[in-house]
């Protein structure tokens, strides 16, 4: 069993996926048919519909009926006590560059606490904590680009979140 | 021909299109690249391709002196300068006559005349061609405020030297006129180095309608027929097409025979294209003219047949225009939208990737002028359009079925584009009714939101995704024969 979050423009949801055969998502057995070259088949309502996908490390590209989707799947060794999903992690509201980290791996955090600058459009941000718990990781280096969506910093939460 | 090499001073899609045509007839051609910048498919077509220096990377195809150095160094007896950097540069296509290489465009004259839109609308006036009430900074420049506040409200502010949007605001009051002013003029130096501007009559729900023109050395001008590019978000076009949905044969007619009269007096020689306005009443206002071949103009070639960079070419070397005016043709109905890379349910703002996963749609009628290949890195270097989607039908009803099926078969995955919005815009019943002004995405901005996603979409993806994600156990190849690296029996 292990989690994957979707996002698209309408938000972030969490799935968990049994592998099989078959592959049950939420619980709900799923067929795929692979015609190769990143080209797939699969049911969605007693419908087949065409689904391109491609992977990137953990982060698959997905398109079903010309829309755009992003599937992550969650790092066990990472999300696992502590509850944090991606849903509660620092991520990047447009593609940019780290300009500076204002804390550091391991600094306990409030929610709004600073925790690093960047720079997109010219235009300088700082991203906060979304939340209190721990600050585990951060991912990009001062002056490494990233894009929207990328996770900035990764936070543990210290309570179980409900 | 007498052309033999052609050096082409762009990039992406545009120096893929160019290509394309100079080796059907016979011209060798030589592409630029940078070291930030070495993706695009003209890059393997072309016969030579030559590296670029510059810091940021646009900044070498706006190097006018290295680009005509790199041509002359390659041997090349022609510069094509495509759209955009320094197609409209007047001063660029002197330096490349003055160089002893053919400018694939029209004279230096001809841009500095209509290049500006000051004196391009003053000559316009001359020829007897519609122009919108304005005021304009070239004399008196302490009574600009007052003089546009004179023309009524609402009121469009501009750069004389700009183009593409920038610089441009409506202003509906006189209150927020001096900010639209300072904002206008601010924007104008930074992108055109010139704070010159231009006011005029803002006209509401306007259709923007251009018609492409051809002159040849000899003084003869023909028209091709017109463009509707109405749809379009902060003054830039997203979709173009032809005919104009709605523009009577009268109308239609009006419009190009203005067009042809303003070439001609201007002397104009290669292609050109007269963008105007249309008012809901069917009155019409010469907007400004592009001198350089439009990024639209697939379209054209769609219904008429002809290769317009053909005609560019043979015009440049010297011959007369392949076809007179009554032996033009226009067949069916084409549209093209732009593939851009951003996010257009986000306000639309741009994205930057890597392309990871590409899928040119194919099928009858369809065209697909593309400016990436796989592993292609976008970023914020360069113009965000990517890619330009055309598609043909015997008619508009099946120019737009075949859009919205070759959008849904479009996929650039690694990189946000707006294919899926193209594709929310082409099936809107308004558009269906041709029911198209410059407001359009704005008024319709609810109807265009996507769709949520299905629970059962979204297991669908998922379980896609589960597949293809690299799994540490599983798809991992032991140490041993990672190490070996691309190693294949």
């Amino acid at each position: 069993m292990s989690d994957f979050t979707f996002r698209a423009g309408d938000g972030t949801h969490r799935h968990a996926v049994r592998r099989g055969p078959p592959t049950l998502v939420d619980g709900v057995p799923q067929t795929v048919r692979a015609l190769g070259d990143g080209r797939f088949v699969v049911d969605v309502d007693g419908r087949p519909v065409r689904v391109l996908a491609v992977a990137h490390g953990d982060t698959v590209h997905l398109q079903l009926d010309g829309r755009a989707g992003l599937v992550e799947r969650v790092d066990p060794t990472r999300a696992g006590a502590g509850g944090a999903g991606a849903g509660g992690d620092a991520t990047a509201p447009m593609p940019g560059v780290v300009v500076s980290w204002l804390a550091q791996p391991g600094d306990p955090v409030e929610a709004g606490t600073p925790l690093l600058v960047i720079e997109s459009m010219k235009l300088q941000v700082t991203i906060e904590s979304p939340r209190a718990g721990t600050l585990e990781r951060l991912p990009f280096a001062a002056g490494q680009t990233f894009q929207r969506g990328a996770v900035l910093a990764h936070l543990r939460t210290d309570e179980p979140t409900a | 021909m007498t052309i033999r090499k052609l050096f082409i001073a762009n990039r992406a899609e545009i120096a893929s299109r160019i290509v394309r045509t100079a080796r059907r007839l016979g011209i060798a051609t030589v592409v630029p690249w940078h070291a930030r910048d070495r993706h695009g498919p003209a890059l393997a077509e072309a016969d030579a391709t030559v590296e670029l220096h510059g810091e940021p990377p646009v900044s070498a195809w706006l190097d006018g002196p290295a680009l005509i150095a790199a041509a002359r160094e390659a041997g090349c007896d022609a510069i094509h300068p495509g759209y955009g950097f320094l197609s409209e540069n007047a001063g660029f296509a002197r330096a490349v006559a003055d160089a002893g290489l053919v400018f694939v465009g029209p004279p230096a004259k001809a841009i500095e005349l209509m290049g500006d839109k000051i004196t391009a609308r003053r000559f316009a006036q001359r020829c007897g061609v519609p122009v919108t009430p304005s005021a304009d900074e070239a004399d008196d420049p302490a009574g600009f405020a007052g003089r546009a506040r004179a023309i009524g409200f609402p009121l469009l502010v501009k750069g004389a030297a700009g183009g593409g949007g920038k610089g441009m605001q409506i202003v509906r009051d006189a209150a927020a006129l001096p900010q639209a002013i300072a904002t206008a003029r601010a924007e104008s130096e930074r992108y055109f180095g010139d704070g010159r501007l231009l006011a005029e009559r803002f006209v509401e729900r306007p259709r923007h309608i251009e018609i492409q023109v051809f002159g040849d050395a000899l003084g003869n001008v023909v028209h091709l027929g017109e463009r509707e590019c109405s749809i379009q978000r902060r003054f830039q076009k997203l979709v173009e097409e032809t005919p104009a949905p709605t523009l009577s044969p009268e109308l239609r007619e009006r419009i190009c025979a203005a067009a042809v009269t303003l070439a001609r007096e201007a002397g104009y020689v290669n292609a050109g294209t007269v963008e105007c306005i249309v008012a809901p009443d069917g009155a019409f206002y010469f907007l400004e003219m592009n001198t350089r071949l439009q990024v639209e103009h697939p379209v054209t070639e769609m219904v008429t047949g002809l290769d317009l960079v053909e005609w560019q070419l043979r015009i440049a070397d010297g011959e007369p225009l392949p076809l007179a005016q009554h032996e033009v043709r226009w067949h069916g109905a084409a549209i093209e939208c732009r593939i851009l890379a951003e996010d257009a349910d986000a306000g639309f703002v741009p994205d930057t990737g890597e392309v990871r996963l590409l899928n040119a749609p194919q099928g009858p009628g369809v065209r697909f002028d593309c400016g990436v290949t796989p592993g292609a890195r976008v970023t914020a270097d360069f113009d965000s359009m990517l890619a330009k989607l055309v598609v043909h039908g015997a008619d508009r009803a099946l120019a737009i079925s075949r859009m919205r099926q070759a959008l849904s078969e479009l996929a650039m995955l690694g990189v946000t584009v707006n294919a899926d919005y193209l594709s929310r815009v082409i099936g809107h019943p308004a558009f269906a009714e041709g029911a198209t002004d410059t407001g359009f995405l704005e008024r319709h901005r609810d109807a265009l939101r996507p769709r949520a996603w299905t629970d059962a979409e979204r297991r669908a993806l998922v379980a896609v995704a589960a597949r293809v994600v690299r799994t540490p156990h599983a798809d991992t190849p032991a140490e041993p024969w990672a190490s070996m690296g691309a190693w294949r029996n």
